[in-house]
């Protein structure tokens, strides 16, 4: 059977713009943004706050035909549940997957938290719970766990919030956390637990994806077969069957000669001309430059949309089947893989429908 | 000092009336003909919710003049944070006064999406802190911490949100919480910060109110016992080198006539079932105060009114809590004003139903406030006091 691709995009929760690195749309960088000359009128100021943007974004999403957006935890960006539930409310069919770690609440809270959100807005949540954060990075939010215990309290934490989501009169009592008596009553009870997405490849980490994510999400850096088949085992012995995804940068135009024109552009832009444009992966085909002209580090695709197509057609032949496509600026290139990108897998669509 | 008007915005559903204890609003209750956004319309889902309700609500009450609407929490309810969020966008001026029990959220998230609410909202957010409620209800959240030791959670945590808010590096090192080169990123930093109301009538609550409020805020209770609480907080708040103001929370039934109110009440009395008259549940002092007011049991409704206009049976005919003014028009502006004159600088007003009393208690009730010269000649007045406790410190 193959399944349907489901293709969502990140959303940018600290800025945007049009060039790589630019952040100057969506109030993130006010002082970049490039004033109106004074001869001209500007009825701008104190009409538009922070979140137009992200709302433009999610509507972007939505009528390009994206399934869905991800809006990732990033302590140097805008707090992902807010901005999930504010597209959400703006939306009628994007799924927003909200990322977060489980040091943010109690998972009674998170629950309860997205229960609400769940009604409100037809059952579209879903969580990417990001378990492995630097060190640093989590003692700046307050949470000193290391190692093997993050992904102890993780287990706890999906475990209880599933169970107070799923059993009047829940008890737990773990090493992390205790409730007595506890569990949602209707409406809050009997909803669609949030789609959850994990990512990593320790060990420790397959094994928490194996009982507890949906979807698993890789990166092109990974070796996504070898872990699409350790997980299918795992998961297997766990008597649940996980879905796959990739986070992939991509920068597509009509044909291969525009896209790398393109990406020498935007690679020139930062560092001058003096570096040469690294060349794809000969054996992967994925491109490591992105993390020069895109927000995101990992390697992705670069070419015309049959290139592109085809590159993910090797990834949905491996069993990935959600597709987090990556390309700045927002607007106007979600609007370029709904018109160009998507109707490339019209067959796929169709078919599993 | 201006006085600040909220209304309220339920979270658990919303009857049609004070007559008939039955939620149609919202999928709260199981959906009958006449049940009012259940997600359902002829047989399927139909992209409407509760909260759809919720947003007619905050819009009819900022329209009719409140500065914006409480968003309770409780086990049962919706949750504040996620209706404040999902309706940020669809009001102007309305501030969303957020309930919320430090130690659900961490400080440091509580501190995020406080920020990214205010940015999203013009600095619009309004905090609620609860520490007490308490009993099973506290494990059912998954808390331990108990009664006591809630309030000096709550201090912490409201150290560590306050330390983040302003951008870091903060170090904290406490009983509850530790952090370590923390602080809101660069245009999260800085945001107005939300004024905090803060309930609580144990003695632990109000020494953190004491610390932490801006508003000391108190359900209804008779007007002598509302102005002793109020000197009690002002007193342990002078020695601390702080003034909060106060707030009361007030179900309001207000009718064209004082006779027109009490056939409302008359009519949900007959509904009222008597064995359930007393159940003192958890371990919320203000819960067990309200309590002590009335001498149980009780035959008549009328015996509830324990001064004029001052009923303390509406949790009988909703939930929530006793205390609530009941009259015309003109005697319920009269009593809020005789409160102003004790002291209260803001009121959380609602009525049942909450859309349509929004209207009527904004279009009926409230430009009958004379607040201020009232304010000067009662014999209540805290400025005397106030003053007094100021020049000590």
């Amino acid at each position: 059977m193959t399944d349907s691709p489901d293709f969502l995009i990140p959303v940018p929760t600290r800025g945007d713009g049009r060039d790589p690195l630019r952040r100057d749309r969506g109030d993130w960088q006010p002082a970049a943004r490039r004033p109106l000359p004074a001869l001209v009128t500007d009825l701008r100021p104190g009409a538009f706050g922070p979140f137009e943007h992200l709302a433009q974004i999610g509507r972007a999403a939505e009528i390009a035909g994206l399934g869905g957006a991800l809006v990732p935890f990033d302590p140097a960006g805008e707090e992902s549940l807010v901005v999930a539930a504010g597209l959400l409310r703006q939306s009628r069919h994007l799924r927003v997957v909200a990322g977060f770690h489980p040091g943010i609440a109690t998972p009674v809270y998170a629950a309860k938290f997205s229960a609400s959100l769940q009604r409100f807005v037809d059952n579209r949540l879903g969580w990417q719970v990001d378990i492995g954060l630097d060190p640093a990075i989590a003692r700046s939010q307050g949470d000193f766990l290391q190692g093997a215990d993050r992904y102890a309290r993780a287990e706890e934490f999906l475990t209880v919030a599933r169970g107070v989501w799923n059993e009047e009169g829940y008890t737990y009592e773990g090493r992390f956390y205790q409730v007595l008596a506890g569990g949602f009553q209707p409406p809050n009870s009997g909803l669609p637990f949030p789609r959850v997405y994990l990512t990593g490849t320790s060990s420790d980490a397959l094994a928490v994806s194996a009982r507890h994510a949906d979807v698993h999400l890789f990166t092109g850096d990974q070796d996504v077969a070898a872990g699409i088949a350790e997980l299918g085992a795992r998961s297997a012995e766990a008597g649940r069957r996980l879905e796959y995804g990739l986070r992939l940068p991509v920068l597509a135009r009509d044909d291969d000669d525009e896209a790398w024109d393109e990406a020498r552009r935007l690679w020139n832009i930062i560092g001058g001309t003096g570096d040469g444009l690294p060349d794809p992966d000969p054996r992967t085909g994925l491109w490591h430059g992105f993390g020069r002209i895109a927000d995101s580090a990992k390697p992705g695709l670069v070419g015309s949309y049959e290139t592109v197509a085809a590159g993910i057609r090797g990834y949905l032949d491996q069993g990935v089947t959600t597709f987090v496509l990556e390309a700045r600026p927002h607007i106007e290139e979600t609007y370029r893989l709904g018109e160009r990108l998507l109707p490339l897998f019209a067959k796929e669509i169709e078919h599993a429908h | 000092m201006p006085i600040d008007i909220y209304w309220r915005i339920g979270t658990h559903g919303d009857q049609q009336s004070l007559r008939r204890r039955v939620s149609s609003r919202g999928e709260w209750a199981p959906v009958v003909p006449g049940s009012l956004t259940p997600g359902v319309r002829d047989g399927r889902r139909d992209g409407y919710s509760y909260v759809d309700h919720m947003a007619d609500v905050a819009r009819a009450s900022e329209s009719s003049g409140f500065v914006g609407g409480l968003l309770p929490s409780f086990p049962f309810t919706d949750d504040p944070w996620a209706a404040a969020a999902a309706l940020a966008r669809e009001t102007t001026t309305y501030r969303f006064m957020i309930a919320y029990q430090p130690g659900f959220l961490h400080p440091v998230q509580a501190a995020r999406m406080s920020a990214s609410l205010q940015r999203v909202t013009g600095g619009r957010v309004v905090y609620n802190i609860i520490s007490g409620g308490g009993g099973p209800a506290q494990l059912w959240w998954g808390d331990r911490v108990d009664h006591d030791d809630r309030y000096a959670r709550t201090s912490e945590f409201l150290d560590v949100l306050k330390g983040v808010w302003n951008g870091g590096p903060f170090d904290y090192e406490g009983r509850f919480y530790q952090v370590e080169g923390a602080g809101l990123p660069e245009p999260l930093a800085r945001q107005p910060f939300p004024e905090i109301y803060f309930s609580g009538s144990s003695k632990a609550a109000i020494e953190a109110a004491g610390r932490h409020a801006d508003y000391y805020l108190s359900w209804l209770e008779p007007f002598p016992e509302l102005a002793a609480k109020f000197v009690q907080v002002r007193e342990h708040s002078a020695a601390l080198g702080r003034a909060p103001k106060f707030a009361v929370r007030i179900d309001v039934l207000a009718r064209e006539t004082e006779e027109a109110a009490w056939d409302e009440i008359r009519r949900g009395w007959t509904h009222v079932d008597q064995a359930a008259l007393r159940s003192p549940d958890g371990d919320s002092v203000g819960w067990l105060r309200s309590q002590s007011f009335v001498s149980w049991p009780v035959r008549d409704y009328r015996e509830l009114e324990v001064s004029p206009n001052v009923w303390s049976g509406f949790h009988l005919l909703r939930g929530g809590p006793a205390f609530g003014l009941v009259g015309s028009y003109e005697q319920v502006a009269e009593r809020l004003d005789e409160l102003i004159g004790i002291g209260v600088d803001a009121f959380i007003l609602a009525g049942v139903p909450h859309l349509e009393e929004a209207y009527r208690v904004g279009e009926e009730v409230l430009p009958l406030l004379r607040g201020h010269d009232i304010r000067q000649a009662s014999p209540l007045s805290p400025h005397t006091s106030l003053s007094v406790a100021k020049g000590t410190i």
